[in-house]
């Protein structure tokens, strides 16, 4: 019998596309076995599940897609998780941070109370616990303060201001509470205008932190305040010649709650150079810190000159 | 299906005559980042290995996902990420070519995804220089690129930070725990420096000659390490104005209703009790506690420290 050989070939060709055609659908198939195994573990909340894919598969566009929903559901899980969190961290600073001088404030006011004292140590006490009672205020006050910016919730207003000028108003208020806490200052802006976007109020509180430290925490006798003028950017500084911080300590300071001394009850709340860190990112600068044990301790806060 | 990622029961490699891993149990928790430290050759890679299937299992078990490894592998390998020594790439081609291939191979999570995971450990895309002109900090983070270029759940690091500068390692550092924090990923990484997982794990596993000597939370060890008074008394509150007032004791902090802890670690603690039960109040108990995290690892690892 003679066969056709067009047909023949026409018959071999037909064969290698039905072989391709079911490779091609044992690959699918393969993959909607992966994907429905991936939809049951999202479904059942494994949001970090992925569905890979190559470039030529045909269920490419769907895979994508799936990862896509299950990326924003994540990241709206994990921004609800991180609130989630700052609120379980007040809640943890106000028991034990609040609970500290809370004490100590009732043990004074019951000795008063109780009758325990009198005379002028009784005015003693009370002025203690007076004293006692307005840390506590202000403590509270920065730790919500510090509640808000963490949480994002701070609404900042910034102007176009001339910063050397606003630092040296800040410098004025300053310069009585220096002296009264025996510092000598020395204070270098220069004479020329530097506009650039930030927050008046929140510039101030910075300045306000930083300095604030000096005096409760550094034993100085000398403090220096310094503003460099940069073609992108402007560096402030504020350099003491006290205690320094130890390397150890270093790396921690801007962390919140973090307290070279431990305690709980001792001057300042641990807040401050938190909030200043916190700041100075929403301005999109960056605080570093230098210090040398015994010797001093410099303060560098980088502003970029093009603002938000 | 329970919440460890990682679990392994019993885990035990012999290499002829001798024992590298002996008997190791870990859990490595869904979303925290667990620190496997211990000195070279404590046995750390074995583990990894063995978690991951690269080397035969003397005897014990390894579950992933809660599933066995053995036989699950196709499942299994698309969800982990892993860096084990140092990863092999082309020589003659460039980073992204490098990573396209493994693309190719593996399959990806989103289109762009050679282009995102270069970005997101800071190298250039489509850059023209050869993987064998890479620094050695380059290749390491051309690694990570590599093990999250599919996105995993699961992230298996052998010591990363290992030929890093500084700078480097606390980049590193950054980067790790950005992966754990803001995209939930899981993490087991492993070093031999105490510091580096201290700042780092959320979980941590001591191996030393193939021993896992603890597992613990890093929580837990801070909570038992430091150096302080614990005195629990019936007054608190007239506690704080004797300590204050009498023996001018400004470090302390206020635990529970009952608890406090002092700072000041060279207090005469006699004289503060007899002062205490003088005017009434009642101390139950007072302990001293003065170890650091070192101190603590150094006992367990037997007094030659880790690092």
């Amino acid at each position: 019998m003679e066969v056709n050989p067009f047909l023949l070939l026409l018959l071999l060709l037909s064969i290698l596309i039905i072989l391709w055609l079911v490779l091609k659908l044992h690959r699918v198939h393969e993959q909607l076995v992966v994907i429905k195994a991936a939809l049951e573990d999202i479904n059942t909340g494994n949001l970090n599940r992925r569905v890979l894919a190559r470039k030529g598969d045909m269920t490419k566009q769907i895979c994508y897609d799936i990862n896509e929903i299950a990326m924003n559901s994540q990241a709206r899980l994990i921004q609800h998780r991180q609130a989630e969190q700052a609120y379980k961290r007040l809640m943890t600073s106000l028991s034990h941070d609040v609970k500290t001088p809370l004490a100590s404030l009732v043990g004074y006011l019951d000795a008063i109370e109780h009758g325990l004292v009198d005379g002028k140590e009784r005015d003693e006490y009370i002025h203690v616990a007076s004293e006692k009672a307005y840390r506590l205020k202000d403590f509270v006050t920065a730790l919500f303060e510090w509640v808000k910016l963490d949480a994002g919730e701070q609404i900042f207003h910034y102007e176009l201001i001339d910063l050397n000028e606003l630092s040296r108003n800040i410098m004025a208020d300053w310069i009585p509470i220096l002296e009264n806490a025996g510092l000598n200052y020395d204070i270098e802006i220069p004479e020329m205008e530097c506009i650039i976007r930030v927050d008046p109020n929140a510039y101030t509180r910075i300045l306000n932190n930083l300095l604030q430290n000096v005096i409760i925490h550094s034993n100085a006798t000398h403090v220096k305040l310094c503003i460099t003028v940069e073609e992108q950017q402007v560096g402030i500084s504020i350099t003491d010649d006290g205690n320094g911080i130890s390397t150890e300590e270093l790396p921690h300071i801007f962390e919140r709650m973090y307290q070279c001394d431990h305690s709980r009850s001792a001057k300042g709340n641990g807040l401050g150079l938190s909030i200043v860190k916190e700041l100075v990112s929403a301005h999109k600068g960056t605080v570093s810190v230098e210090s040398a044990l015994g010797f001093k301790t410099t303060f560098t806060i980088l502003l970029p000159k093009a603002l938000p | 299906m329970s919440n460890f990622l990682i679990e392994t029961k019993q885990l035990t490699k012999i290499y002829g005559d001798q024992t590298t891993v002996n008997a190791v149990s870990i859990h490595v928790g869904k979303g925290r980042i667990y620190g496997l430290l211990g000195r070279n050759g404590a046995g750390k890679t074995t583990i990894m290995k063995m978690i991951l299937g690269l080397t035969p299992i003397t005897s014990g078990e390894v579950k992933v996902f809660g599933q066995n490894m053995k036989g699950g592998e196709k499942r299994i390998y698309p969800r982990i990420g892993a860096i084990i020594e140092t990863p092999g790439f082309y020589p003659n081609l460039t980073g992204t070519e490098n990573l396209e291939i493994f693309a190719k191979l593996r399959g990806t999570a989103a289109p762009n995804a050679v282009k995102n995971s270069l970005e997101v450990v800071g190298l250039p895309y489509k850059d023209k220089k050869l993987f064998s002109k890479y620094s050695l900090g380059m290749k390491q983070r051309l690694g990570i690129a590599n093990a999250i270029l599919h996105d995993p759940e699961l992230l298996i690091l052998d010591e990363p930070t290992n030929g890093l500068d500084p700078i480097g390692i606390a980049e590193m550092r950054k980067f790790i725990k950005k992966l754990s924090v803001e995209y939930g990923k899981t993490i087991l990484i492993s070093s031999h420096i105490l510091s580096e997982i201290a700042l780092l794990a959320d979980d941590i596993g001591i191996i030393d000659q193939g021993i896992l000597l603890e597992e613990s939370s890093m929580e837990e060890l801070r909570q038992k390490n430091g150096r302080y008074i614990q005195v629990q008394v019936s007054d608190l509150p007239k506690a704080t104005l004797i300590l204050e007032r009498q023996f001018g004791v400004k470090e302390y902090s206020v635990q529970d209703d009952h608890t406090l802890r002092l700072y000041n670690t060279t207090l005469d603690m006699a004289a503060i009790n007899k002062a205490l039960v003088m005017q009434d109040v009642a101390v139950i108990s007072s302990a001293f506690c003065n170890d650091t995290l070192e101190d603590y690892f150094k006992k367990i690892t037997g007094g030659e420290g880790i690092a």
